[in-house]
């Protein structure tokens, strides 16, 4: 099983601080700045991420635009996603998604590897 | 009312005909001149002397009639106007243009000045000659005044929205880069190696500057979305002592940093619907409010219920809020003691207040207590349906 995370995160320093924090526990990571830039390097994977951690609000395509797109595409469909966002009340954003877990921003380091680590 | 001697001749033969002859005609709509109030309608002879003078004018501008009749019309005019030589050019106008309207401030015979709208019609004769004017002057201050009020009003507002819509983006643009600090702060904290213990405590400081920061930022968020409308709540049913508990368990530490002790008395069942992290807000807050402004005292939270209703006590022992203060702290950006001693928005009992609101409750401050501060707080159990705004 792949033990590469996919991150999906427009800030660039927030994008970067969580791979240098996944990568330090071990993951392996790939980092896309929006929801299209993630389906591209999906498309182009040759081994899926075990997981997508997956920001809500970003230019080009958002969260939701991606994870609906995501779930139209068999071969992506089964991946679980983890949601990440700004919002307080992030579960009422992440309920319509499907998403298996839902992470505050910025999530602690321990509840990111925990919740990463049982999908991988 | 002082009248023209042609008046007063009107109104002593007052006698009402059927057939009204031309003369009586114009003599009665004279008297109707004469005795309108809300109007300053009199009479220029060629220069602009004042010929004759009505109710509405005296009232208007203070003269009676024996004082102005014969006076110039430039009289009623500012310095500014006069050295301007306006009278002249409304009149020059008025002969022009046949009539001439303006507004502007007039002088009355106190001194004081009003907002006059004036309409000046040049009168002529058959033959075309010039015969002097009608002067109808309208006092137009308390409108003005009701215009200058509303469009302070106005500006008003629009600061406000501003101030608003800039909360807004300012705490959207800090929480970005807050997070991206947080998790750098975070991933050298938990690297999985380990690190030196002095690193460590000058980390763990950043971070709990860092969650400082995140906190004030939220505050700014919410009052954003309180005010744009888009503050929703998503019911669960939970009992509120757990809630409570989780904060105050949240809070061991900076309770001990306070010096205080945190109690939490509470009965059995008390069930409820309601959005949890909201309610653990407001919970937050009045703790957080407890520990900053009644730091050493012991605070006690006691949470009962009855069958439709929760109550949350949060009682500290600290230096009270004065009764004049009971309703100004629920406002936004306000605090119960001065900025220069304690920091902060101001925003904690305010946010607590639309919370609870929110939820079909009510916050305030207990009376009659010899000292400290006490919130309650009442919450229906089932206000909430499920999610809703």
């Amino acid at each position: 099983m792949s033990h590469t995370v996919l991150v999906v995160e427009d800030d660039v320093d927030i994008r970067q601080a969580l791979i240098e924090i996944l990568e330090d526990h071990g993951f392996g990571t790939l980092g896309a700045r929006d929801g299209a830039d993630a389906l591209d390097i999906l498309s182009r994977a040759a081994e899926l991420p075990c997981v997508i951690l997956l920001d809500l609000m970003m230019p080009v395509m958002d969260g939701a635009t991606f994870r609906q797109a995501q779930r139209n595409d068999p071969r992506l469909a089964s991946i679980p996603v983890v949601l990440l966002s700004a919002y307080r009340d992030v579960e009422k954003h992440a309920a319509p998604l499907d998403a298996v877990s839902v992470l505050r921003k910025p999530p602690s380091v321990r509840e990111l590897v925990t919740v990463l680590r049982s999908h991988c | 009312m002082t009248s023209s001697p042609s008046d007063t001749e009107i109104a002593a033969n007052p006698e009402p005909s059927e057939t009204a002859s031309p003369r009586s005609i114009d003599e009665r709509f004279r008297a109707l001149v004469s005795s309108v109030k809300d109007y300053a309608i009199f009479m220029l002879d060629p220069s602009g002397k004042i010929e004759t003078w009505n109710a509405g004018a005296e009232r208007t501008k203070g003269y009676l009639a024996e004082e102005i009749i014969g006076q110039h019309m430039s009289r009623f005019y500012t310095p500014e106007d006069l050295a301007r030589g306006l009278p002249a050019k409304l009149l020059a106008q008025a002969i022009r243009d046949g009539r001439v309207e303006s507004e502007g401030w007039r002088v009355r015979k106190d001194g004081t000045r009003f907002w006059a709208d004036v309409v000046i019609t040049a009168l002529v004769d058959d033959a075309g000659r010039l015969i002097g004017f009608a002067k109808v002057t309208r006092d137009l201050t308390e409108r003005l005044h009701a215009q200058e009020e509303q469009l302070r009003l106005a500006h008003a507002e629009e600061a406000v929205r501003l101030r608003d819509e800039f909360l807004s983006i300012a705490a959207h643009e800090l929480r970005t880069p807050l997070s991206a600090l947080q998790l750098q702060l975070q991933g050298l904290l938990e690297r999985p190696e380990g690190i030196d213990s002095r690193i460590r405590a000058k980390l763990e400081r950043a971070c709990r500057s860092g969650d400082r920061m995140v906190t004030l930022v939220d505050a700014l968020l919410d009052v954003s979305r309180i005010t744009s409308g888009s503050f929703n709540l998503s019911a669960s049913r939970f009992d509120l002592a757990d809630a409570v508990e989780d904060v105050v368990e949240r809070f061991r530490e900076h309770a001990v940093r306070a010096g205080s002790t945190v109690t939490v008395r509470a009965e059995r069942g008390l069930e409820g619907r309601w959005d949890r992290l909201r309610i653990e807000q407001v919970v937050t807050n009045l703790l957080t409010n407890a520990l900053k402004y009644a730091a050493g005292t012991p605070v006690e939270i006691d949470l009962s219920g009855t069958e439709q209703d929760v109550i949350i006590s949060v009682a500290d022992e600290g230096p009270g809020i004065p009764e004049s203060e009971k309703e100004r702290i629920f406002l936004r950006f306000e605090r119960a003691a001065p900025m220069r001693n304690f920091g902060g928005l101001g925003l904690g009992l305010y946010v607590a207040r639309q919370i609870t609101e929110a939820h079909g409750g009510e916050i305030s401050l207990a009376s009659d207590r010899p000292r400290g501060a006490q919130f309650l707080i009442r919450l229906p159990r089932a206000h909430l349906p499920g999610s809703t705004g």
